[in-house]
């Protein structure tokens, strides 16, 4: 004999009383926006740090092995560039050179306030980025002070921007000598630095007059062609065999180690977890006052259906079901307004924070385990629920 | 003796005390009963006397502490909670407040009393949800709530409720507590038409007085005691009923 579905009670009780149904689900939505957000910005942050990397041309990098975060490379002799360039299957070998230095942001209003720009600084004649528009520029680069300008930079650039669109060359204060924009290329932000500038090696220790020729922040190393990076790296790793002041890896190698290192010695990692946590927290607390106050509402139901033969465990099945209910009509519009976020944050704050379909089911996940773990205290009372009591 | 006269209630010796240590108080003493298919049985007697401890126990909404109380051939005395909810399913349990959930329709409610049943939903339920509740007049109320039926009506869903599993043992407590007098009176009348055509024994609890036409046997209570049984002033007295004591007030 076909057999019908039960009645969805949990459903039929939610419904019934909309303003209930409507504050768990807020509670949830809330919950469920907040770990988007720490997570979103969490991960952004650690994605931001590693853009740059992404940008370089290189298969293979020689770093300090003192380098922190990419603003904060440190830097190693010149001498391993060299060592690596004379190793087999080596096609070429770079310097790039990077710091962090102050300008005044020649904003609209000419407040004339100052901001931390990344400096990058590499020999015009070598393709150092990915991008062929940064490529094709930077011949103009040859001119000392010339500087191609990140137009993604956060803050009120339109002065910029317009002056160079229209053709000019807008001059500003860096480091305490002129700069002077020459062009616009595109790089994104990090969270260290409002933007990047990209400008030759002489114009660079124009700029950073503590640095030298001799003490490059990146090696870019490009191996020939059908040459596998890694060999290539182990042998370059074999050549520097005796100085341990530099680290050779490839460039996924690189961006994973970049993640790890900021993951683990900043406290970014933590402060936003403890966002989520919190997250976590208040919707359960929400969630869990709401089912307890549905279960209290319907002790005299839920004895009257054991009195009617109902086991404890169809009548927690109600629980459990309205939990699932609260995650999934929570989930959705703390996922949409989530969206709605992220692109706010993208367009105005040009920060590369995007959702991934891990994190939406991370956040699902975590969505249900928030009900369910209130359903699971809510339902406390249910066993409780004496059906001796219902005459 | 045929199946269909094995006693659908025995119960012998049945004493129940609540509380524990000091505060321990007996509320039954060494109770007899035996009740036979098809009768409907009311007790009555005063307030606290331990009528409804009675109900809790012949249905299996507690435990039996001392004394053998069997139902349909099941003894409740030592039973475990799966054999405690097994005499629930067979019976069928009608409230002095009618205890609808109110978020669900009329049909909803009765059909829980096939859910109750804990096999799942047979494919008719709704059919026979339906036929049980025009049985009771109700056909036309079936997917209102209880906000929109009246006092009357209510009970009426709730005997539906009771019987649409057709249950051996019907258990009513002061089921027309909360109605008026010509009301009370439909509703048990409609309660003993429904339970006699589908075989179904009844045991309720009133005070009611209006109602006693309605009865095959009057028992009273007293102290937790059976003092007194008669014949209810029912018009066709049922064969297994007990004999007529005399009653006084
Ligand atoms: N759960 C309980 N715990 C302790 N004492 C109880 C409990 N239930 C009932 N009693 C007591 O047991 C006695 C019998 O109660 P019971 O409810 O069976 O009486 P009753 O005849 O149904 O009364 P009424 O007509 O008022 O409904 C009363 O004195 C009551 O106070
Ligand atoms: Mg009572």
């Amino acid at each position: 004999m076909p057999i019908r579905r039960r009645t969805p009670l949990g459903w039929k009780q939610l419904v019934h009383s909309k303003g209930r149904l409507a504050v768990a689900t807020a509670g949830v939505a809330f919950a469920v926006l907040l770990i988007f957000m720490q997570l979103g910005f969490m991960n952004m942050l650690f994605d931001s740090t590693v853009m740059i990397h992404r940008q370089l041309n290189a298969d293979i990098v020689l770093v300090s092995s003192k380098a922190r975060d990419f603003a904060n490379p440190g830097t190693f002799p010149r001498a391993r560039l060299l060592q690596a360039l004379s190793t087999p299957g080596v096609a070429d070998a770079e310097a790039l050179y990077v710091t962090s230095r102050d300008w005044i942001k020649q904003s609209s209003n000419d407040r004339g306030e100052r901001g931390a720009m990344l400096l990058l600084g590499v020999r015009p004649d070598f393709k150092a980025f990915r991008d062929p528009e940064i490529t094709a520029k930077q011949h103009l680069l040859v001119e000392t002070g010339a500087a191609l300008f990140d137009r993604q930079t956060r803050g009120d650039y339109t002065a910029f921007r317009a002056a160079i669109e229209r053709g000019e060359r807008p001059q500003t204060e860096l480091g305490g000598r002129t700069v002077t924009l020459v062009d616009t290329m595109q790089m994104g932000s990090t969270f260290g630095a409002e933007g990047a500038l990209i400008v030759s090696d002489q114009s660079f220790f124009e700029f950073a007059i503590n640095r030298n020729p001799g003490a490059p922040s990146v090696g870019l190393v490009r191996v020939e062609a059908r040459r596998d990076a890694e060999a290539v790296a182990a042998a370059i790793r074999a050549r520097l065999g005796g100085y341990d002041d530099t680290m050779a890896m490839t460039m996924e190698k690189f961006i994973e180690h970049s993640k790890i290192r900021i993951q683990q010695e900043s406290p970014i990692a933590f402060i936003f977890s403890f966002g989520a946590v919190i997250g976590m927290l208040v919707g359960l607390v929400i969630v869990v006052e709401i089912l307890s106050a549905d279960v209290h509402d319907h002790m005299a139901e839920y004895a009257t259906f054991k009195a009617m033969g109902f086991t404890n465990r169809a009548l927690l099945g109600v629980v459990f079901e309205q939990s699932l209910i609260l995650s999934v009509a929570g989930f959705i519009p703390g996922l949409g307004i989530s969206l709605a976020l992220y692109a706010l944050v993208r367009s105005t704050l040009t920060m590369p924070i995007a959702m991934t379909l891990e994190r939406l089911l991370l956040v699902l996940f975590l969505a249900v385990a928030l009900c369910v773990i209130s359903g699971a205290i809510a339902m406390r009372r249910v066993a409780k629920a004496d059906p001796a009591d219902v005459f | 003796m045929p199946a269909s006269s094995q006693p659908v209630v025995v119960i012998a010796g049945l004493s129940h005390s609540y509380g524990s240590g000091a505060t321990r108080r007996q509320v039954l003493f060494d109770l007899d009963l035996t009740i036979l298919p098809g009768e409907v049985v009311f007790l009555m007697g005063p307030s606290g006397c331990g009528k409804t401890t009675v109900l809790t126990l012949v249905g299996g909404l507690r435990s039996v502490q001392q004394g053998s109380v069997r139902i349909a051939g099941r003894e409740l005395l030592g039973a475990d909670e799966a054999g405690l909810i097994a005499n629930r399913r067979n019976c069928g349990f009608i409230f002095q407040s009618h205890n609808l959930h109110r978020s669900l329709t009329a049909l909803e409610n009765v059909r829980m009393g096939l859910e109750a049943q804990g096999r799942g939903l047979p494919a008719d339920a709704d059919e026979r949800c339906r036929r049980i509740l025009a049985v009771v007049g109700l056909e036309d109320h079936a997917t209102k709530r209880q906000d929109q039926l009246s006092g009357g009506q209510r009970q009426r869903v709730a005997i539906a409720r009771a019987l649409v599993s057709e249950p051996t043992l019907v258990l009513a407590d002061e089921p027309t507590a909360a109605l008026d007098r010509q009301t009370g009176h439909d509703v048990v009348a409609l309660m003993r038409r429904v339970a006699r055509e589908r075989g179904a024994t009844v045991l309720m609890v009133t005070h009611d007085n209006r109602v006693f036409d309605l009865a095959d046997r009057i028992l009273e209570m007293e102290d937790g005691r059976i003092v007194g049984s008669r014949q209810g002033d029912s018009p066709v007295p049922h064969a297994g009923a007990g004999h007529r004591l005399e009653y006084t007030t």
